[in-house]
């Protein structure tokens, strides 16, 4: 099997990430046929996840389809690459009916289009005009800033781990002030014995 | 010192407020009415929903109190806007709070309603409830517990028996004040149309 999809599909080897699970980085144009060949010649028939990744410094999302096998025993990781401006993506909505609503979440958030799935609307959020808010270029502190109002005092807190430090040195201070008045007083103490003797 | 259940069984025998002279005795009596029985909507917004089975329940019995469950927002008296509020959360909250029928009161609860709490950055969740929903009380803690839900009503009931809560007259005065802030972040305009459109839209959930 992992010869037949390394000729046949891949540049790379199957890497063997775990005894359940295998991974495999391919070209985009085989995944489709790569996800056929597992579909009809074994058992991979559960669409688990489709996942994407954004890769801003390489320039690239990283899309992983898993599917896993109908008893459940095995997952195939297969991860393949596409560009990150305008991507175009042919949908498995057909073959999948799970993969309709991954598709759709994959839309709202990074901007992919799934090409042949016919419900791309948003799911979680409403009326969103901005840049899909999971691609990396999206500033949320900027957004936030620009959209909404903070309630007035957040600015003067203090910071948590020098505060601590801060508050630590001043125990340390005034417990060794403690033991050297303590010492002085024990000191004066015995001397006015002594004296007293 | 009392506390705990020794103060909120004196809170309950005792008189909730001592500030009842300026009112007049058809007020008063309404007002107490009020503060005796209090209908909170059946419905949590977000993380601190969990704090209210217990509240409610025998462990902490909230019904000592007056304060009991409603099932619908026409029967209810105060909405708990638990915990952090999204966009759309918000959109179904102002709705909510629109069909609830005078007098109304928000109990805000969570530090999230009060700042915007752990989600400060979030690009999708409100800072400050006050901008979009008039709030009579806010209950901070990530999450309060029961008690401080239970002194939160306590407190609320205060004010309503002093006749200071008044929330629902601030939001019809001060109504495209708040409009304008909803529909900064709602981004379209928000009108109730009370029809089943916003579900059953076409493609649907």
């Amino acid at each position: 099997m992992f010869k037949t999809i390394k000729s046949n599909f891949a540049t790379a080897d199957v890497e063997v990430k775990r005894q359940d699970l295998y991974k495999v980085v391919i070209k985009y144009d085989r995944l489709s046929a790569l996800i056929d060949f597992l579909y009809n010649n074994y058992t991979y028939k559960i669409l688990n996840a489709i996942t994407c990744t954004d890769w801003i410094e390489e320039g690239h999302f990283a899309l992983t389809y898993l599917i896993t096998t109908e008893d459940r025993s095995n997952t195939f990781m297969i991860q393949t690459l596409v560009g990150r401006e305008d991507t175009k993506v042919e949908s498995f909505s057909k073959k999948f009916k799970q993969a309709q609503i991954m598709e759709r979440d994959l839309h709202e958030m990074y901007g992919i289009d799934f090409i042949g799935n016919d419900n791309l609307k948003e799911l979680s959020l409403e009326n969103w005009v901005h840049t899909p808010p999971l691609r990396r270029e999206f500033d949320t502190l900027e957004f936030v800033n620009e959209h909404l109002t903070f309630r007035e005092g957040r600015e003067d807190n203090v910071d948590v781990k020098a505060e601590t430090k801060r508050l630590r040195a001043l125990k340390k201070a005034q417990k060794e002030a403690d033991k050297k008045a303590k010492e002085a007083a024990d000191a004066s103490a015995l001397k006015e014995n002594e004296d007293g003797k | 010192m009392e506390e705990g259940f020794l103060l909120e069984q004196k809170t309950l025998e005792g008189d909730l407020n001592s500030e009842t002279s300026h009112q007049s005795s058809v007020d008063f009596l309404m007002n107490w009415f009020r503060k005796r029985s209090i209908f909170v909507l059946a419905y949590g917004t977000g993380c601190g929903a969990i704090e209210m089975p217990p509240t409610f329940t025998s462990r902490y019995d909230a019904e000592r109190l007056g304060i009991r469950g409603a099932a619908t927002p026409r029967q209810a008296d105060v909405i708990i806007v638990s915990g952090y509020c999204s966009y759309k959360t918000l959109r179904r909250i102002i709705r909510t709070y629109e069909q609830m029928s005078n007098p109304k009161y928000v109990l805000a609860l969570g530090s999230c309603t009060v700042n915007g709490g752990m989600y400060w950055d979030s690009y999708n969740t409100i800072k400050k409830l006050e901008d979009y929903l008039p709030v009579d009380m806010y209950v901070n803690g990530c999450m309060p517990r029961p008690e401080s839900i239970l002194e939160g009503f306590i407190e609320l009931q205060k004010e309503i028996g002093a006749g200071k809560a008044s929330s629902w007259q601030k939001y019809e005065e001060n109504h495209e004040f708040y409009r304008k802030n909803q529909e900064a972040v709602l981004g379209e305009k928000v009108e109730p149309s009370y029809e089943a459109d916003w579900y059953l839209y076409e493609g649907g959930l």
